[in-house]
């Protein structure tokens, strides 16, 4: 990793140890284990792992919506101690989040309401995101009257019409069929460039990974540690073309066999109790 | 996510059987707080303590044939109640919903009917069926018939389109769709009914039990409220409330008995209990 | 209406025509005794005689008074309790079994302690109606906001939403639909067993005069009561579906 000034920093996370449940308990889940990781501003950095390895708790800590069990995470130098930095972070999740009580607009309304921005500015920044992920002619419409794909696509908007410098998203294109995952992704890609936001994303697909990143997280089988970072070097917006080079495939192939020891080690330590109860 | 789950789902055993604990804790405080009311402040005229409750049972509940033999006939009520409602319940409710269109034309005519207050029927019915246990058995039917049809058709309302095409796809009869995707399809619904149907079977018995007051339990509850002797009322309120526990957990036997794929389920949750 | 919805329509109306005329047939002929099955005549006759009388309208008065303080009863304390048990997970595993426990028991078992409590006027009824129906109260206030889907509130706290905002903007209309249709099943259980406790054991009241009426054996006061009965709660369950749909803006899955 190049030498960075601490100025550049976006996102510094220090030693976060989190732990589930009173240590010792039979339910305690050792989620996180001593996880240290720098992320620069504007870049672009995707955590990847297996299921359960703690990808939404890291997200969800450096969100503020918990704290960890101990360290210590800076976002833009201020401490984050429990509390959302809503003027700085926005959240996307891995579920739709959209309120189904109230229309796309209103959904948009409420989340710049609660972060007290001024309401005349609500419905224009609300339209102009909703008309960059092409839902615009939906405003009007409740949550279940959309398709789930429609659904995540307001709910992507609605993190990024507030404008935050910092972006969380959490495997926000799980839901969607793979075009439209590609069409999104390019967008973001180019929002990126256009903006220079920091984003930290949240995936289980390997080719998203590689396509998105700066920078790849790989991290171990629970409790979650970084395993590796994988650099991709590649300016954004990023065009399809990408997906055709070498490069890609080779740095796809690289995450895979990383990724394929760990899943067999979950896979494994879960096979094992199952096996002594039968 | 298995993993998840699966930690999740042993926390979750452990609070559960924490809050079994807290529940036992709390019920033996209230029955203490209870026996301290009973016997220090309260008016021995209008309340008793759990003791003297307990005594009363097997002195003057037991040991009277009249009111055991009372609660027997209120038993057999409740049964045959039950076993009619289910019966006529379920046929009507399959005629109902066998097709799109008669779930249409008659499905509301069942729902209009259930709105309809039956407590106001009450002295009709007994006017018509007597003083017996006709009366109670009609009276707690007619109670537990629409629950039953009601979850009966939209039970087999939502049988998914796509395992009708797969069962279609492999070659299967009207009949066989019937028997091995409706049916089956249907059973949690029908529990459903069959739950709701029991416990308003035992309200419209025990309404129509006290509403008679010259026989039977009706008679010896307005006996003891009227000689202001607490203990013995208590005691045949307390019978018939174990009556009625005892008659919902046949039930709930029943239905995790029966419903298909629970089985399962429950053993594997046991296994992951033992386990801690 | 499509035409399978008409036909359907027609059905409905030919039950009822067949209901309605095979009563009034099957009294004209003579083939029940009127002491049983008055003719509709007889039973639409007397009910407009007695909506012309005082003492009527001093029974519905006393029933409806009943009713509407157990009911006011039963939603403040059921809602209360409900929610109070709601802010502490162990609270809520501990007592939501028990309250649903105890309400599968018919709890009409507890009229006759009522009727021993508070005596034989409209006391032990609105005791009684307040109790029964505080329980579909309490429990929906629970399902309502206990089972709280979190993802809601985890956004909102992303969003940075004050805990007063949280509860106007996100559980309130998160928790609404549950909760009118605790409110509305405890109406139906509030009317029915002011309506019974009345029945049982009462000097005043709809219900009194119902069992009244069939103890002095004069059918055409005790359908003309029943009619009464049933007209007003089917008028009131429409009118308060009507209520729901309005301010339940939309049915959530
Ligand atoms: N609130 C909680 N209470 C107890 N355990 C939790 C809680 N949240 C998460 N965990 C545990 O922490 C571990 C990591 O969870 P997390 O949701 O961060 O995984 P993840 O990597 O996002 O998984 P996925 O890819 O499936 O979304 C899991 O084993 C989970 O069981
Ligand atoms: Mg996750």
């Amino acid at each position: 990793m190049s030498a960075t000034s601490p100025n550049d920093i976006a996102i510094s996370i220090r030693n976060i140890t989190q732990r589930f449940g009173e240590e010792g308990a039979p339910d305690s889940v050792l989620a996180l284990d001593d996880v240290s990781l720098d992320i620069r501003k504007g870049e672009f950095v995707c955590l990847l792992g297996p299921s359960g390895c703690g990808k939404s708790t890291i997200l969800n800590i450096v969100g503020g919506l918990f704290r960890p069990t101990s360290g210590t995470t800076l976002v833009e130098g201020r401490s984050v101690e429990g509390t959302p930095h809503t003027d700085q972070i926005a959240f996307v999740f891995q579920e739709s989040t959209l309120f189904p009580w109230y229309t796309v607009i209103e959904n948009f309304r409420i989340a710049m309401k609660f972060r007290g921005m001024a309401a005349s500015e609500w419905d224009d920044r609300a339209m102009k995101a909703l008309k960059a992920v092409g839902m615009a002619s939906f405003a009007r419409h409740y949550p279940d009257q959309l398709s789930v794909g429609m659904r995540q696509r307001v709910n992507m908007a609605r993190g990024i019409c507030v404008e935050t410098p910092i972006l969380l998203m959490d495997e926000p294109f799980a839901a969607l069929d793979e075009q439209t995952r590609m069409v999104l992704g390019e967008d973001l890609s180019q929002l990126l460039a256009a903006t220079g936001k920091t984003i930290v994303f949240v995936t289980h697909s390997l080719a998203e990974a590689v396509f998105l990143s700066d920078r790849i997280a790989v991290m171990t089988a629970r409790p979650g540690k970084i395993k590796t970072i994988i650099d991709v070097n590649e300016a954004h917006p990023r065009s399809p073309d990408f997906m055709l080079e070498p490069r890609f495939s080779e740095l796809r192939n690289q995450c895979y066999a990383l990724l394929r020891d760990e899943i067999r080690a979950t896979m494994a330590a879960q096979r094992d109790p199952a096996g002594v109860e039968a | 996510m298995s993993t998840a789950s699966s930690t999740l789902g042993s926390s979750g055993a452990a609070t559960s059987r924490r809050a079994f604990h807290l529940r036992m804790i709390l019920i033996v405080g209230i029955v203490a707080a209870l026996e301290f009311y009973g016997r220090f402040v309260a008016d021995a005229t209008l309340f008793s303590p759990p003791s003297k409750i307990v005594q009363s049972f097997f002195t003057d509940i037991m040991g009277d044939a009249r009111i055991v033999r009372a609660l027997w006939i209120c038993i057999v009520e409740i049964a045959v109640a039950y076993v009619l409602s289910i019966v006529f319940g379920v046929t009507t409710g399959l005629l109902v919903g066998a097709t799109p269109f008669t779930r249409r034309a008659f499905f509301p005519v069942v729902i209009a009917l259930y709105v309809i207050p039956q407590v106001s029927f009450l002295p009709l019915t007994i006017l018509l069926f007597g003083l017996g246990p006709a009366a109670k058995i009609a009276f707690g039917f007619s109670h537990a018939i629409f629950p039953i049809i009601i979850n009966v058709v939209s039970g087999m309302r939502t049988v998914r389109e796509l395992h009708l095409n797969a069962a279609r796809s492999m070659g299967a009869s009207r009949l066989d769709t019937i028997r091995h995707v409706v049916l089956p399809h249907m059973v949690p619904s029908l529990f459903t009914g069959l739950r709701l149907g029991m416990t308003l079977n035992l309200l419209g018995v025990i309404l129509a039990e006290l509403y008679v007051s010259n026989s039977g339990v009706g008679f010896f509850t307005r006996l003891f409220a009227e000689d202001f002797n607490p203990g013995p009322l208590f005691a045949l309120i307390g019978s018939l409330a174990i009556i009625a526990i005892a008659f919902n957990e046949i039930v709930r036997i029943a239905e995790r008995r029966l419903t298909p794929g629970a089985h399962r389920k429950t053993i594997i949750k046991t296994a992951g209990k033992e386990k801690q | 209406m499509d035409r399978a919805g008409a036909q359907a329509r027609i059905i409905q109306l030919a039950i009822f025509a067949l209901a309605a005329g095979g009563w009034y047939f099957v009294t004209a002929a003579g083939g029940v005794s009127r002491l049983l099955l008055p003719s509709p005549g007889e039973v639409g006759t007397t009910l407009l005689r007695l909506i012309q009388t005082k003492s009527f309208w001093n029974s519905v008065g006393v029933t409806f008074s009943s009713i509407l303080q157990a009911y006011v009863i039963a939603v403040v304390g059921g809602i209360v309790a409900g929610y109070l048990v709601t802010r502490s997970k162990t609270a809520m595993g501990v007592l939501e079994p028990v309250l649903a426990g105890l309400f599968t028991i018919p709890l009409t078992l507890l009229l006759p302690l009522f009727i021993l409590f508070f005596g034989i006027g409209p006391a032990s009824k609105i005791a009684y109606g307040a109790t029964y129906a505080f329980f579909p109260v309490a429990l929906n206030t629970i399902a309502a906001f206990g089972h709280f889907d979190e993802r809601w509130l985890r956004a909102a706290q992303s969003m940075g939403a004050s805990r007063w905002q949280t509860f106007r903007h996100i559980l309130l209309p998160g928790a609404f639909p549950v909760l009118v249709t605790g409110l509305r099943i405890g109406f139906v259980i509030c009317f029915a067993s002011v309506l019974g406790g009345e029945t049982i054991a009462s000097a005043v009241g709809i219900g009194h005069n119902i069992a009244l009426s069939a103890e002095q054996m004069e059918p055409g006061r005790l359908y003309a009561w029943i009619a009464f009965v049933t007209i007003t709660a089917v008028t009131l369950n429409l009118l308060i579906t009507s209520i729901e749909n309005t301010i339940v803006r939309r049915d959530r899955k």
